[in-house]
């Protein structure tokens, strides 16, 4: 009994400083770390400290495993609904700026072709007179400068993914 | 009237089919340009794209159908176009049916248009699929009463209120009849058009029977969700 105490105490305490190390390396944000050196704290004295849980039980009324059994895993199904959660958000996330980044490199492509794109506006307004769509005068400017179009940078794009 | 067009086509793989497909809308004229969104393809797909004269956008991760046509909304968007129409890369769409979506928006002042395969015409489909889009049909009829025939079709125009609309805010997954909801809830006024469509050339459906059962139920599900949000 004692060494198996022993062993949990250890592994907790294993845990914990594990935990601290990838906080301190920046593996694991701060926030989610919390919930990992709460729980193995909480192992940790439990363990070493058997007497607490006669406490704890005598505190709350909890006699019976399957009772605590129940509640630990009611947290635990919430900490997963918050990962889904946190999951599902970054996603969100993800698809915005895989966007954002497809939208810049054709923006760069169009720039580097000489296509004259003003503010935040692509396209449709030109310096000067105006009215002349950019894909016309990006191909023109084409022509003028003897550049592919963008089959290098394609090619390139490719060879990388 | 000098009208901007876009003509947005996702594609993910679909090299055989897409400049073709590209050469074609551009016959139809200057008001058309051709935006491919390039779903992170990995074979020619960008390169034929290019070459038959596309605007490509490289996705440089693959986010699915509805994250890219967004792309396509979000590009149109910001460049001032006056419109936007929706094609497949795989040649299920001929683009010398795209007049007939866009006539209606300018015309009558619609915000979108539907090319229907069922409207005045016997096109076949899987029964498995056809049973989904008709419960996905009566879905609507009940939530909206509206009748639409043609649920799942991809081939749509957009006139720019929509276009800005979806741009912001469009359905990740099966987002053909999730906007179609959408569209009706915010109030943008949906026409059918009947028009004809070619069996897939190449490639096959996203939806394959196994598939199927899957689908109902997540776009079901998404859609009972959509009525409960404000949109």
């Amino acid at each position: 009994m004692l060494h198996i105490r022993l062993f949990i105490g250890a592994i907790a305490i294993m845990f914990f400083a594990a935990t601290f190390e990838f906080i301190r390396k920046g593996h694991l944000r701060e926030e989610y770390a919390i919930l990992w050196l709460f729980t193995s704290s909480i192992v940790a004295v439990l363990s070493l400290w058997p007497g607490l849980i006669n406490i704890v039980s005598e505190i709350t009324g909890l006699y019976y495993i399957t009772a605590v059994l129940a509640i630990v895993f009611a947290l635990v199904i919430a900490v997963l609904m918050h990962y889904s959660i946190a999951i599902s958000k970054i996603k969100e996330m993800n698809k915005e700026l895989t966007q954002k980044c497809a939208l810049l490199e054709l923006r760069v492509r169009q720039l580097e072709r000489g296509a004259n794109i003003v503010g935040g506006t692509l396209l449709r307004k030109t310096e000067g007179e105006g009215g002349v769509p950019p894909p016309d005068l990006s191909r023109k400017m084409e022509r003028a400068t003897g550049l592919e179009p963008a089959a290098s940078s394609l090619g390139s794009l490719h060879s990388t993914n | 009237m000098d009208r901007r067009i876009a003509v947005i086509i996702p594609a993910y793989n679909e090299e055989e089919t897409i400049g073709s497909v590209v050469k074609e809308v551009k016959g139809l004229g200057d008001g058309y340009e051709v935006i491919v969104v390039n779903d992170c393809s990995h074979d020619a797909t960008a390169r034929n794209a290019e070459l038959a004269g596309a605007t490509v956008i490289e996705l440089p991760a693959n986010l699915g159908i509805g994250g890219a046509v967004q792309t396509g909304f979000k590009y149109a968007s910001a460049a001032g176009f006056d419109a936007c129409v929706q094609v497949d890369g795989d040649g299920q769409h001929p683009p010398r049916e795209i007049p007939k979506l866009i006539e209606p928006l300018f015309e009558d002042g619609l915000d979108m248009a539907v090319g229907s395969r069922f409207l005045g015409g016997a096109y076949k489909v899987p029964l498995i699929r056809a049973l989904g889009i008709r419960v996905i049909s009566l879905f609507l009829k009940i939530a909206m009463g509206v009748s639409l025939r043609d649920t799942t079709s991809g081939f749509r125009a957009l006139r720019r209120p929509a276009m800005e609309f979806f741009a912001r805010c469009y359905p990740q997954d099966y987002p053909e009849p999730e906007s179609l909801l959408i569209a009706y809830m915010k109030g943008f006024k949906v026409i059918e058009v009947a028009v004809e469509m070619n069996y897939r050339e190449h490639g096959i459906s996203s939806i394959t029977p196994v598939r199927a059962v899957y689908y109902m139920t997540k776009v079901l599900l998404a859609m009972l969700i959509d009525l409960c949000r404000k949109y």
